[in-house]
């Protein structure tokens, strides 16, 4: 086949275990129907937790991160509260996404069978906000900052040698496009593993404009509940590991991408209606076979409500009570911005792989067309006939992407 | 590097793929390019092996300008103009508008400086007035993919839609996953724009007290599968025939030309890397376009603007003359970058 990225090297590590391959599908075709990449480790960072069995442990007993805001001042602010990952060595620090980035990736390699050596792998980094905080600290006078290290590129590779990498800055989407990415890139066997990973920190600037565009000043996140007040930022980071062959904790089958290309900030149905559909065509799957979503579930007016209407509309040929397991976990991690999407993969695979559903903290009371979904409002849900999940994640711009993850054979 | 695999079109292949293709084999061809820099009307001007113009800014008379431009920032307008450029070279985009489905293009943007102007004004006016010194239309330019969304929706792109920063490298890594994009089928176009906003704000942070040039302007090529190519019955320019980011620029280069393939045009990375101290391995070669020479510090512009350049001196057989049909476009691979990238074309 034709294909002009260059594989990154023939002697990719060997499987740990070609034994026992989860099923694949090596045809050169987009990722169809019956293709299926090993997740075969994963690694993330939030403020419930430093690594994917403290976060995952956390979010199944209802346990949030948020608290009052320590990065930067907020006396002359409305808003006061958010996610902060807890050992932040202080306030006003440069790079600590940098640093989230390599404890997740780390953590993602090792638990894959990988050493810290990933000079032969690519590296996908999806993020909303890069290193904007450290440019901020920079431009405040409060610290020097480099900005070649606006992307995570040198990080990477003094950490970890890696020299095919790629920061992809795409607002709230950002990680589900890398994982798109990195799936197309074993689709066209230009690489055997990849490393798909997300970081974010909250920086003052969107921290504030979302302040001032916000009508009420949340205290806490309510995702699809009448009473939401709004988002509140959190830091995180999130990466796993995509092999072409198993052993995996869960195997990705799709990833859909669309454009609404109507409105820089608002969200629309259709285009997420579209970008569902696309995810569940390309899988080969209907929306009966889908028994998990893994909700953005902002908090926000806007974007819950169309979430839900789109999720309803996808979803209604499945009847009453027929539709999939809801779940939405903002109120204990907050936005955690372009890392939203992959962290909410990591969830789908923990919950495929144990059976356990975190539940959607804050959703009492839900908003009309979310009153058809089926939410895991009481947790942590047991469920061990899952199979399929589907995560979800809208970015300003109508970058619309969405996840379909599955069971290990 | 002994045994690299490369799975690549190979220099001379014939245009295009048979009808019936399944996806993933498709080949990425150059169909359009736009440019918008002080000095340079067009990617034939970047050719020219003097100093082009471009200190200072692009003119106000280049931009889009209007109510829809009036809360766009720079980059964003930059990137607009050589979008409408790029769309009409192709053929895309007439007078009524696009000329085919949103959903069948996408859009990938490639910039590193474009939003910090934004940033640092919103973070210097809440520190100084909270939240009422800021404004909620700074809501979308806080967020670094405004470029590509500000494109998509004043074109009616709909297909995938992403934007790299990745420093000294991300133009043609930008256009390496906008050919990825086409080959795997995921969209059947993509216009990748290269952009990079001259202002007081990225000034002072890139260069601290000592006082640096750095472009003010923006570049777009229009990739499109072979096959649609064909069914629009339009000549396609060039043919993206590899793209690999390695740890050097000698490894790079010896990736993207296979271990000696002939370069007829080679485009240098700015900065320490010049021409005259072309890589080992690089062989001879033809020509030189050397943007390092003839335009500032170009950022994430400099990749797209490199391809645009190496697509003009293609898809002209009277600069060729009898050089090799393929250019090798470089960047990075200087002392604080974290790695190399190369792009090859060939004619279409």
């Amino acid at each position: 086949m034709t294909s002009a990225y260059a594989k990154p090297t023939s002697t990719e590590p060997a499987s740990p275990d070609a034994a026992s391959p989860v099923p694949t599908s090596p045809a050169p075709s987009s990722d169809g129907p019956g293709t299926a990449w090993a997740i075969a480790g994963t690694g993330l960072v939030t403020s419930v937790g430093a690594d994917t069995g403290e976060v995952f442990e956390a979010l199944c007993a209802a346990r949030t991160g948020l608290g009052e805001l320590r990065a930067f001042d907020t006396t002359r602010l409305r808003t006061r509260h958010a996610f902060e990952i807890g050992d932040r060595p202080g306030p006003d620090t440069p790079l600590l996404a940098t640093e989230w980035l390599c404890r997740a990736v780390a953590e993602a390699a090792r638990d894959a069978g990988l050493t810290e050596d990933l000079s032969d792998v690519p590296v996908l980094v999806g993020t909303g906000l890069r290193e904007l905080r450290s440019v901020e600290l920079a431009w405040l006078g409060r610290a020097s900052f480099d900005l070649v290290d606006l992307h995570f590129g040198r990080a990477l590779r003094e950490r970890f040698g890696a020299c095919d990498t790629h920061t992809f800055a795409g607002a709230c989407s950002a990680s589900l496009y890398t994982l798109a990415l990195a799936a197309d890139l074993l689709t066209a066997d230009r690489a055997d593993t990849v490393v798909v990973a997300a970081a974010d920190t909250i920086t003052a600037s969107m921290y504030g404009l979302l302040d001032r565009v916000q009508t009420a000043t949340p205290r806490a996140v309510r995702p699809f509940d009448r009473d939401r007040q709004g988002q509140l930022l959190g830091d995180g980071a999130a990466a796993l590991v995509l092999r072409r062959n198993g052993p995996g904790h869960a195997v990705l089958r799709s990833v859909g991408l669309h454009c609404d290309a109507r409105h820089v900030t608002a969200p629309d149905v259709e285009g997420i209606v579209t970008t569902l559909r696309q995810a569940h065509e390309r899988a080969g799957i209907g929306p009966d076979d889908v028994n998990l979503v893994c909700a953005q579930g902002t908090g926000t007016l806007v974007n819950d409500a169309a979430e839900a209407e789109a999720l309803a509309r996808v979803f209604a040929p499945c009847g009453d009570d027929g539709g999939p397991l809801v779940t939405a976990v903002e109120a204990m991690t907050g936005h955690t911005s372009g890392c939203s999407g992959l962290l909410g993969t990591v969830i789908a695979v923990e919950s495929l792989r144990t059976g356990r559903v975190p539940p959607t903290v804050g959703l009492r009371d839900p908003i009309g067309p979310a009153s058809v979904l089926r939410f895991t409002t009481e947790g942590p849900l047991v469920a061990p006939e899952l199979t399929t999940a589907q995560v979800n994640a809208f970015g300003f711009g109508g970058l619309n992407a969405a996840a379909i993850v599955g069971k290990a054979a | 590097m002994a045994s690299e695999k490369w799975t690549g079109t190979p220099p001379g292949t014939p245009p295009g793929t048979p009808p019936g293709t399944p996806p993933g084999t498709a080949t990425a061809m150059v169909t359009g390019t736009g440019v918008v820099l002080p000095g340079a009307k067009d990617a034939a001007d970047l050719l020219a092996p003097e100093p082009l113009e471009a200190v200072g800014r692009v003119g106000p008379e280049r931009l889009p300008s209007g109510r829809g431009a009036r809360k766009k920032d720079r980059a964003t307008l930059l990137a607009l103009a050589a979008a409408a450029l790029a769309l009409t070279d192709a053929g895309l985009l007439d007078d009524e508008g696009l000329c085919v489905p949103g959903d069948t293009v996408g859009t990938v943007v490639s910039s590193n400086l474009g939003n910090l102007d934004t940033v640092c004004r919103v973070v210097e006016s809440l520190s100084r007035d909270g939240t009422a010194g800021v404004s909620a239309l700074d809501l979308p330019n806080a967020s670094s993919n405004v470029i590509a969304s500000s494109v998509a929706i004043r074109f009616g792109l709909r297909g995938a839609n992403f934007t790299l920063c990745n420093g000294a490298t991300s133009g043609l890594d930008a256009v390496g996953w906008a050919a990825l994009a086409v080959e795997t089928g995921r969209v059947t176009r993509v216009l990748v724009i290269g952009v990079e906003p001259a202002n007081a704000v990225v000034e002072r942070l890139a260069g601290g007290d000592a006082p640096v040039r750095l472009l003010d302007g923006s570049g777009a090529v229009v990739l499109e599968s072979s096959a649609s190519v064909r069914a629009r019955g339009r000549g396609a320019r060039a043919t993206v025939a590899r793209y690999t980011r390695r740890r050097d620029l000698t490894t790079a280069v010896g990736v993207a030309t296979d271990g000696g393939a002939r370069v007829g045009l080679w485009l240098p990375p700015q900065g320490e890397t010049r021409a005259e101290r072309a890589p080992a391995g690089l062989g001879e070669f033809g020509d030189v376009c050397d943007l390092g020479r003839t335009l500032p510090s170009a950022s994430g512009a400099l990749g797209v603007l490199q391809c645009a350049a190496a697509t003009a001196w293609l898809a002209d057989p009277g600069r060729r003359h009898n050089a090799a049909p393929t250019a090798l476009a470089a960047a990075g691979g200087g002392a604080t970058d974290d790695a190399a990238a190369a792009v090859l074309l060939t004619t279409a």
